[in-house]
């Protein structure tokens, strides 16, 4: 009997070389080349940094300056946080599908609503299609000088971000409730509160809390550019290759970031708790404190950054602001200038791709030991090594890995590279964890190497699911990516800074509106390979 | 029921703390004369150049002067734009743009003896390249994209001797200021770089220069930095600022020490003109539309 | 070949499975393990599997001490003996060709491994062992695409893969009609007896022990209840063995349900389980 063909080995074949014809240019394209880490200018460059790393800088007038900027970061965040909510309530409640009462049988002012609901989500999409680091850069520009500008960038896209994500719970949750009050001639925002909230009160608030948590990630690198807060005290110290300065800030990161997660993790988990307990009140005294102490956080907040927001609301200020925003019409549309921002996309777009792939595989290397295969010892270690890698923002990986592989694309790949891999190792560990063990335990127990048990028996499993995650985490590379040049990691934002920093504002739009195309592509282009997935 | 009244609550309170936040900024105190400069070098530096400056100043104005350090060249020409600063210190290039910008309103002052006569020097630390044409194929460090002498005039008198810092380069790095420049060189991140010939000759003064790092190329002489009022000032206060400099006297031990940190001899006064020759530069060298 | 000298069992939770048990087979011999459940069949199993360690008492298995042996050893050890699960352990998205190819890993090189999951190396082979259970059509199918009782079929053509010298099985074809388990059952005893392995079974169907197998092993309590040749094993012996279950003697009429086999997967629609079910109720 003549063995049959492998049916699936020329799709795979097909896939392989498609794969190939897409990398291979976004590789050439993003300079991929690994070896240069190895040159011996390069190790002597990163050697002589890291070598001044020790000991951490721990002068008297530095630290204070420390101490100031972490408070200014947190602030920072809290401030640009408790703004997104305000822009995102009213959004939300706009585009939710679920307090739609032009949609119920279909009444009067249908066609009306729809429109209305379709224009705030293109205005949703641009607020968080461009990066909030972009923002800022413009914020800066108007506002100058100091945090009030990140504050307003955070707002902007995370309130885009909150308020689909909020109106999407909305729609998730049981819509009934909401459906008859309005059909009772309740208005939106009585069916809000007593139709739907009841549901999706806690989600909500949980999403909010977690989002804080990223806020303070964000806010770390707004100095980037000029907004204040620790970024800008890393950006300085990283200019001057002051290892030792460096290194402080990094730990102070770590530090924050760690401390973040887990405050944010403590909130949710009592939010979680909360309402079961059976107060007379919906919430518990430990909850309800906890909203009191994030309130009061968010009016210290302010006070501290003493932002001047009110000066934005001068008629002059607001002329001027406007007459700002105005130079940036129309698009510079040259041929000349397009063919240039087309590099720079597909740059970024190599980027984005290489550092995500990259990331995947080194994730699922540190996510073997971190999921507890080999240890405790050794899942406490990985864990501790993946939080660290993750901590750090992809802009210091990127100043960082300047030093390491030279200035240009390849540095911002691996900048991504190992943020990501922090990130999606600890989604990967947690679902590895999660996937039955039997399988690979059966291949054990019939004398398999550990290794191949892993890619036979476990694999398979969890495979779809790590691809989600890596396709997700793609949609916030894109964004991430067209930044990374702002410290000399190539694509898009190198072309911004320095068109931004001429006051070239025709070309700076065209580049921001690349930036828009492409992370609305690259998210449709994942929604739709992971819908393949399924 | 409960639920959403917190929930109302906790809106109510951000409404409030948005409110609060903007009240206090809305009252005027004192006159102050806010004042700031572009960030060539390190913002700590310059704020340490600039405090015994700032105290003459007080004295000579009879007014509170306050210094904002900023991170951005060009959030230094807006901030001049929309009258958020007072006083600053340009480069010529910067300049030029803040005079755009204003369509004209912004005034230079005074500038050092020195800005009249300006150079750049390229330099390197590797020891294959002698001269510019050998920086052809390698990373090249300018320091701001707004900076006249840290990128500007370097890149136009580089057009002139044929090299082409968009193409000639294999990559072309923007360190963001004049001793970060040299920073990169020391450290090899980029092969070659430009600064400017005062912050140069300051750290060298200073042996904070790593020895490998040599001069390959000096740049013929240009216009460049200069102080310059915002335009709406009141000419009485415009007039006593251009005095309170003119009058600084190396001869004064006090006056040296503030001229010392300005790297300048004396200050002398400048006009706009001066610096139609980097406005020339600019459109030449294609960063000025 | 297998001897097991006055073995205990006690699980981590304190659950006595194994007591003092005495046992020996010689090469290519054929044993049937029958007893009610929880009487430590599938522990016996995974004992001689060297898949668990016994409490006290003396284990050889291939002439090997596994718990004596070195990593590595153990591995070699592990990678001779085979075996057929209720339950087949496969990945749901998993291909039954890898499935089956999965039965060498053991013995093939990590290369080899890595390259067989790009492409099969040997389909041929995957495909004879899955003839043999008349599954070749299915061979590039997903198993998430197989019903419960194929499954196990699958499970059993990955042992036949193996050709381990040693094979064991545990409730092979639980979740198959009364048919087919009987010449799924003849496919392993005829594989076995052709190279000479040893086979242990244990079986829920009393009938099929008998009827298959030329020594049969009842256990109850953790403890060998009789071991004889399958001709001297009688009804009474049989109704002692099985009375803490009412003497009801299990037979393939009275197949369990297969959804144990299922548990990992999606429900299949249609398959053998479903069929027994309503054919023999």
């Amino acid at each position: 009997m003549k063995a049959p063909r492998d049916p699936a080995a020329l799709a795979r074949v097909g896939g392989l070389l498609l794969a190939t014809v897409v990398l291979w240019p976004l590789a050439v394209i993003g300079e991929f080349r690994p070896w240069v880490l190895f040159e011996a200018q390069n190790l002597r460059v990163m050697g002589g940094f890291l070598g001044g790393f020790l000991p951490p800088a721990s002068g008297g007038e530095f630290l204070a300056y420390l101490g100031q900027a972490t408070i200014e970061t947190l602030a920072m965040a809290s401030a640009g946080i408790a703004l997104a909510f305000v822009v995102a309530v009213p959004l939300a409640v706009a585009t939710t599908q679920a307090l739609s009462i032009s949609r119920l049988g279909p009444g009067p002012g249908r066609r009306r609503g729809e429109l209305l609901r379709a224009g705030l989500r293109i205005l949703l999409v641009v607020l968080r299609g461009i990066p909030e680091l972009v923002w800022a850069l413009l914020f800066v520009r108007v506002l100058g000088l100091g945090p009030a500008a990140g504050v307003l960038a955070l707002g902007l896209t995370y309130g885009g971000m909150l308020a689909k994500v909020y109106a999407e719970i909305l729609e998730s949750g049981d819509q009934r409730p909401a459906r008859a009050l309005l059909e009772a001639g309740g208005s939106r925002l009585q069916a809000l509160c007593y139709g739907l909230l009841p549901g999706v009160a806690q989600e909500l608030t949980s999403y909010t809390v977690y989002r804080w948590e990223c806020a303070v990630r964000a806010s770390v690198v707004m100095g980037f550019v000029g907004a204040g807060g620790l970024g800008q005290l890393m950006d300085q110290s990283m200019k001057m290759l002051n290892g030792g300065e460096a290194a402080s800030i990094l730990l102070t990161f770590l530090a924050l970031v760690l401390a973040a997660d887990a405050l944010s993790a403590f909130f949710r988990r009592q939010l979680g708790e909360a309402g079961t307990a059976g107060h007379a009140a919906a919430l518990g005294p430990l909850p309800l404190a906890i909203l009191a102490s994030l309130g009061g956080a968010v009016l210290a907040s302010f006070a501290w950054l003493d932002l001047g927001l009110g000066a934005l609301l001068s008629r002059a200020a607001a002329a001027s602001i406007a007459d700002f925003f105005a130079s940036f019409w129309p698009l510079d549309l040259s041929a000349g200038w397009l063919w240039k921002v087309g590099q720079g996309a597909l740059e970024t777009l190599a980027i984005s791709v290489l550092g995500t792939l990259l990331a995947t595989v080194c994730a699922l290397l540190l996510a073997l030991p971190a999921s507890g295969r080999h240890g405790a010892l050794l899942e406490q270690a990985t864990r501790f090594v993946l939080n660290a890698l993750r901590s750090v923002p992809e802009l210091v990986w990127a100043t960082l890995m300047a030093l390491a592989a030279g200035l240009g694309p390849f540095a911002g790949i691996l900048a991504l590279a190992l943020h990501t891999s922090g990130v999606l190792g600890r989604l990967f560990a947690e679902a590895l964890q999660n996937a039955p063990a039997t399988p690979r335990d059966a291949l054990l127990e019939a004398g398999t190497p550990a290794g191949v048990a892993f890619l036979y028996g476990s694999l398979p499993t969890v495979t779809p699911q790590l691809l989600a995650y890596a396709l997700y985490r793609w949609e916030m590379n894109i964004r991430m990516a067209a930044i990374l040049g702002f410290v000399g990691a190539g694509g898009l934002g190198q072309l911004l800074y320095v068109e931004l920093s001429l006051f070239h504002q025709a070309q700076a739009s065209t580049v921001i509106a690349a930036m828009l195309l492409l992370s609305v592509a690259v998210d449709a282009a994942s929604a739709s390979l992971r819908r393949r997935l399924g | 029921m409960f639920r959403f009244s917190r929930r109302l609550a906790l809106k109510g309170a951000l409404v409030c703390a948005l409110a609060i936040s903007v009240v206090p900024s809305a009252t005027a105190a004192e006159p102050v004369l806010r004042v700031s400069a572009i960030p060539d070098e390190a913002p700590t530096e310059l704020q340490r150049k600039f405090a015994p400056l700032g105290k003459y100043l007080e004295k000579e104005l009879a007014m509170k002067v306050s210094f904002v350090p900023v991170s951005d060249y060009a959030a230094v020409v807006e901030a001049l734009a929309s009258d958020k600063l007072d006083l600053a210190w340009l480069g010529g290039f910067t300049f030029v743009q803040a005079s755009i910008r204003t369509r004209g309103a912004a005034t230079p002052l005074v500038q050092r003896a020195e800005d009249a006569r300006f150079t750049s020097k390229f330099i390197t630390a590797d020891d294959n390249i002698k001269t510019l044409a050998d920086t052809r194929g390698k990373v090249f460090a300018f320091g701001s994209p707004s900076s006249t002498s840290g990128h500007l005039m370097p890149r136009y008198f580089l057009i002139q001797g044929g090299i082409n810092a968009d193409k000639d380069f294999k990559n072309v790095a923007f360190s963001g200021a004049h001793d970060a420049t040299v920073a990169f060189v020391a450290a090899g991140k980029a092969d070659a770089g430009v600064l400017n010939a005062s912050v140069w000759e300051k750290l060298v003064d200073q042996n904070k220069v790593d020895p490998k790092v040599r001069v390959i190329a000096t740049t013929p002489p240009y216009f460049d930095y200069n102080w310059t009022v915002r335009g709406g000032l009141d000419p009485e206060l415009v007039r006593k600022i251009a005095a309170a400099f003119l009058k600084l006297d190396p001869a004064n031990p006090e006056h040296a020490e503030i001229l010392a940190l300005q790297r300048a001899s004396r200050f002398i006064p400048t006009s706009k003109e001066n610096y139609q020759g980097i406005e020339q530069a600019a459109k030449a060298a294609g960063l000025l539309k | 070949m297998i001897r097991l000298r006055d073995v205990s069992l006690t699980h981590a939770d304190g659950f006595v499975a194994l007591r003092g048990l005495t046992l020996a087979a010689q090469p290519g011999e054929q044993i049937a393990i029958v007893g009610p459940s929880g009487a430590g069949k599938t522990s016996l199993l995974r004992l001689l599997g060297a898949a668990m360690r016994p409490t006290t008492g003396q284990l050889d298995v291939l002439d090997a001490d596994p718990w004596s042996l070195s990593t590595a050893d153990l591995r070699r050890l592990r990678a001779r003996i085979g075996v057929a699960h209720q339950a087949p352990p496969l990945p749901a998205r998993q291909r039954v060709v890898t499935a089956v190819l999965a039965g060498r890993l053991g013995r093939w090189p990590w290369w080899k491994s890595v390259a067989s999951l790009a492409y099969p190396l040997d389909i041929a082979g995957a495909a004879a062992a899955l003839a043999q259970l008349d599954l070749g059509e299915r061979i590039f199918d997903r198993c998430d695409r197989l019903s419960g009782g194929q499954l196990q079929r699958v499970g059993v053509a990955r042992v036949l893969y193996q050709q381990a010298q040693l094979l064991l099985a545990d409730e092979p074809v639980s979740a198959l009609d009364p048919a087919l388990a009987q010449q799924t059952v003849r496919v392993l005893t005829a594989d076995a007896a052709a190279r000479g392995a040893t086979l242990v079974a244990s079986l829920h169907a009393v009938d099929l022990a008998l009827a298959c197998f030329p020594r049969v092993v009842g256990i109850r309590d953790g403890r060998i209840a009789f071991d004889r040749p399958a001709a001297k094993v009688d009804r009474a012996l049989l109704r002692r063995l099985y009375a803490s279950e009412g003497g009801q003697l299990p037979g393939l009429a009275e197949v369990p349900p297969a959804a144990s086999a299922q548990r990992l997967l999606r429900p299949a629609v249609g398959g053998e389980a479903a069929r027994a079910d309503s054919c023999w109720r």
